[in-house]
């Protein structure tokens, strides 16, 4: 299995873009995570004007934490579920400098932002991905994914320029559904003549893989956007085990 | 799927064809999904000018025999109120979704449990009741949305899913049922379908004389009396034995509570759950059951307490009930649960408790 490193990634600017729910916010938060354990100055913005739950400005704590400059409406507007759109981010694009991730809102509605940065943009320093999940609705065939890439390129008006399999099913998934996943991306990435950058295995799923690998990159992925009774479940078990060190009832 | 596109897609599967909606977050993702789903089969999606509008657009559907829904989230639901009396009233059978975010007025775009006391109790006019499900899950979702037309139809009565923010807005895996196996819509001898070779139809909530208003309200109220004692749905998590707290709670927030109870009985604690899943009708008698086996009862709730009303009410005085609430899409962790039944069990025995709510 050949795991996705840092080097790989060539370009200064990275933007995530894909339908609704085919997990962008989750692999960009990787993807920064991973870049910013062996970089410094790693930027990344939200821009997500879609979605009103699970933006990365939720894991924007745990990024900072790893270094990473985050990027996105502050205060009352974090939680705001309004088109906004920050100054700093075409400065960021602009600036020729740092490592810099853009999350994009799904769907070509999302990636209409993207049209007003399309001239700041600088063609070589920008690799336009989208994150391809097959088993949502409208992107599970090769033709409707390619539709989904090309009215993603007509509302951004910019060129996609590499793919991320992203084909998962929560807790449920299996090697062969990533194996499923890939299968049909390698279609798509044929069809369109678009190079695949990686695809993401859950930690857990990857510790116990079974049959073949992934032939392209694998990109070990941690979730991070969790509803509260999974998220907490954890913590929630972490901190009894702190306060007294065994499991034993406490009254 | 995400919940608010399962639930979009499970109309589809039960056969309706007919979806009448105004965006709002957090549920504007089932018409932005209907919007290209139900053209490929056929249906219909018509965004009203209103909520008021749409509800009226159930209304005229369902009156012309047709399956209908809709969804909304709590603010535009405050608008279909009038509309569910109305369609209460002429015993018209559609589906309305609610997911629900925090309030009162505009409040914010987070998940809440607020619409409690407006779903159940009636936020319109006159003596009507919606029959209320609420899932804790996209499946749930699915299932509950797909039951929800069989059963409005089955007391030609508005069926209301109480969901919140977060399961419209949290993707699970789902799978949906065998189109066969959904009972095919009742005829409606009733509807106004042209009339043809038979009597006029006439579908109204005006009844001016005394005996006939009354005649509907009685007619209306045996539908209630048999949805008390044939609808009641629950789920019951190791409440079946003697437990110290009994934790009521429903749907998001009876998912977070079901882990703190597995937390708290991995420690030894004997501690149970009761998930209402019909919150109107509501299960009074599992309620009162439960609370027998236990010394205190905890409700937990996303709203600063109106589920608790309908647990004081089948509990009758007989344990302590206890209540703790977030607000404001501030969603407790399991942990937090927790440590709220902990405070209870740490109380000296023989030392009176207090009944009453904290929050």
């Amino acid at each position: 299995m050949k795991h996705y490193t840092p080097a790989m990634a060539r370009s200064r600017v990275t933007v995530f873009t894909g339908n609704f729910g085919s997990g962008k916010t989750e692999v960009a938060v990787n993807f920064t995570l991973l870049l910013a354990a062996q970089e410094t100055g790693v930027r990344i913005a939200d821009l997500d004007i879609v979605n009103p739950y699970f933006r990365c400005r939720e894991a924007s704590g745990l990024m900072e934490k790893a270094g990473v400059e985050v990027i996105a409406p502050a205060g009352g507007w974090k939680h705001a579920d309004l088109p906004i759109i920050l100054p700093q981010i075409k400065g960021m694009v602009e600036s020729k400098q740092n490592r810099t991730v853009l999350d994009v809102g799904g769907d070509p509605v999302g990636a209409r932002i993207l049209g007003s940065l399309a001239g700041s943009f600088v063609e070589d320093e920008l690799d336009l991905i989208v994150v391809l999940n097959g088993n949502r609705p409208f992107t599970d065939t090769v033709d409707g994914a390619c539709k989904m890439i090309e009215d993603i390129q007509e509302a951004s008006r910019l060129s996609v320029t590499g793919l991320v399999g992203n084909t998962h099913l929560m807790e449920s998934t299996t090697s062969d559904v990533i194996r499923k996943g890939e299968d049909l991306l390698l279609e798509v990435s044929g069809k369109l003549g678009l190079p695949v950058r990686f695809v993401t295995v859950g930690k857990g799923l990857l510790a116990g893989w079974s049959g073949s690998p992934p032939r392209a990159p694998v990109l070990a992925l941690t979730r991070h956007m969790m509803p509260p009774w999974i998220e907490s479940e954890k913590q929630g078990s972490e901190v009894f085990k702190n306060r007294d060190g065994s499991t034993a009832a406490r009254r | 799927m995400k919940g608010n596109e399962a639930i979009g897609e499970a109309a589809v599967c039960a056969g309706c064809l007919n979806y009448f909606a105004y965006p709002i977050t957090p549920q504007s993702e089932v018409a932005e999904y209907l919007s290209r789903r139900l053209p490929e089969v056929g249906g219909t999606f018509l965004q009203g000018e209103s909520e008021v509008a749409v509800s009226y657009m159930l209304f005229g559907a369902s009156a012309a025999g047709e399956r209908v829904f809709t969804t909304s989230s709590s603010p535009g639901i405050s608008l279909m109120a009038e509309g569910m009396s109305y369609l209460s009233g002429a015993q018209l059978p559609v589906v309305i979704v609610n997911i629900v975010r925090g309030g009162p007025g505009l409040g914010g775009i987070l998940p809440a449990q607020s619409d409690y006391m407006q779903a159940v109790k009636g936020a319109g006019h006159g003596d009507y009741h919606v029959l209320v499900l609420a899932p804790a899950g996209v499946q749930e979702a699915v299932d509950l949305t797909i039951d929800a037309f069989t059963l409005a139809e089955r007391y030609s009565n508005p069926v209301l899913i109480l969901g919140d923010g977060m399961i419209g807005q949290m993707m699970e895996p789902v799978e949906f049922p065998d189109p066969e196996t959904i009972p095919p819509p009742q005829p409606r001898p009733w509807a106004t379908t042209g009339m043809k070779d038979r009597r006029q139809n006439l579908i109204r909530s005006l009844f001016l004389s005394p005996d006939s208003l009354e005649y509907n309200n009685m007619h209306l109220r045996a539908k209630y009396d048999a949805m008390e004692r044939d609808e009641v749905r629950y789920e019951s998590y190791h409440a079946e034995r003697k437990m110290d707290v009994l934790i009521v709670a429903y749907g998001t927030m009876a998912r977070i509570c079901k882990t703190a109870v597995d937390v708290l009985r991995e420690q030894g604690l004997k501690v149970g759950l009761v998930r209402p899943i019909s919150l109107y009708p509501y299960p009074m008698q599992v309620v009162h059951e439960a609370a027998q086996k236990a010394k205190d009862v905890l409700v937990v709730e996303l709203s600063t307490g109106q589920m608790v009303e309908d647990v004081h009410h089948a509990v009758a005085g007989s344990r302590p009930v206890h209540f703790f609430g977030k607000t404001g899409g501030n969603i407790p962790p399991p942990d937090r649960i927790a440590d709220e039944v902990r405070k209870l069990l740490v109380k000296k025995p023989g030392k009176s408790r207090k009944t009453g709510r904290k929050s």
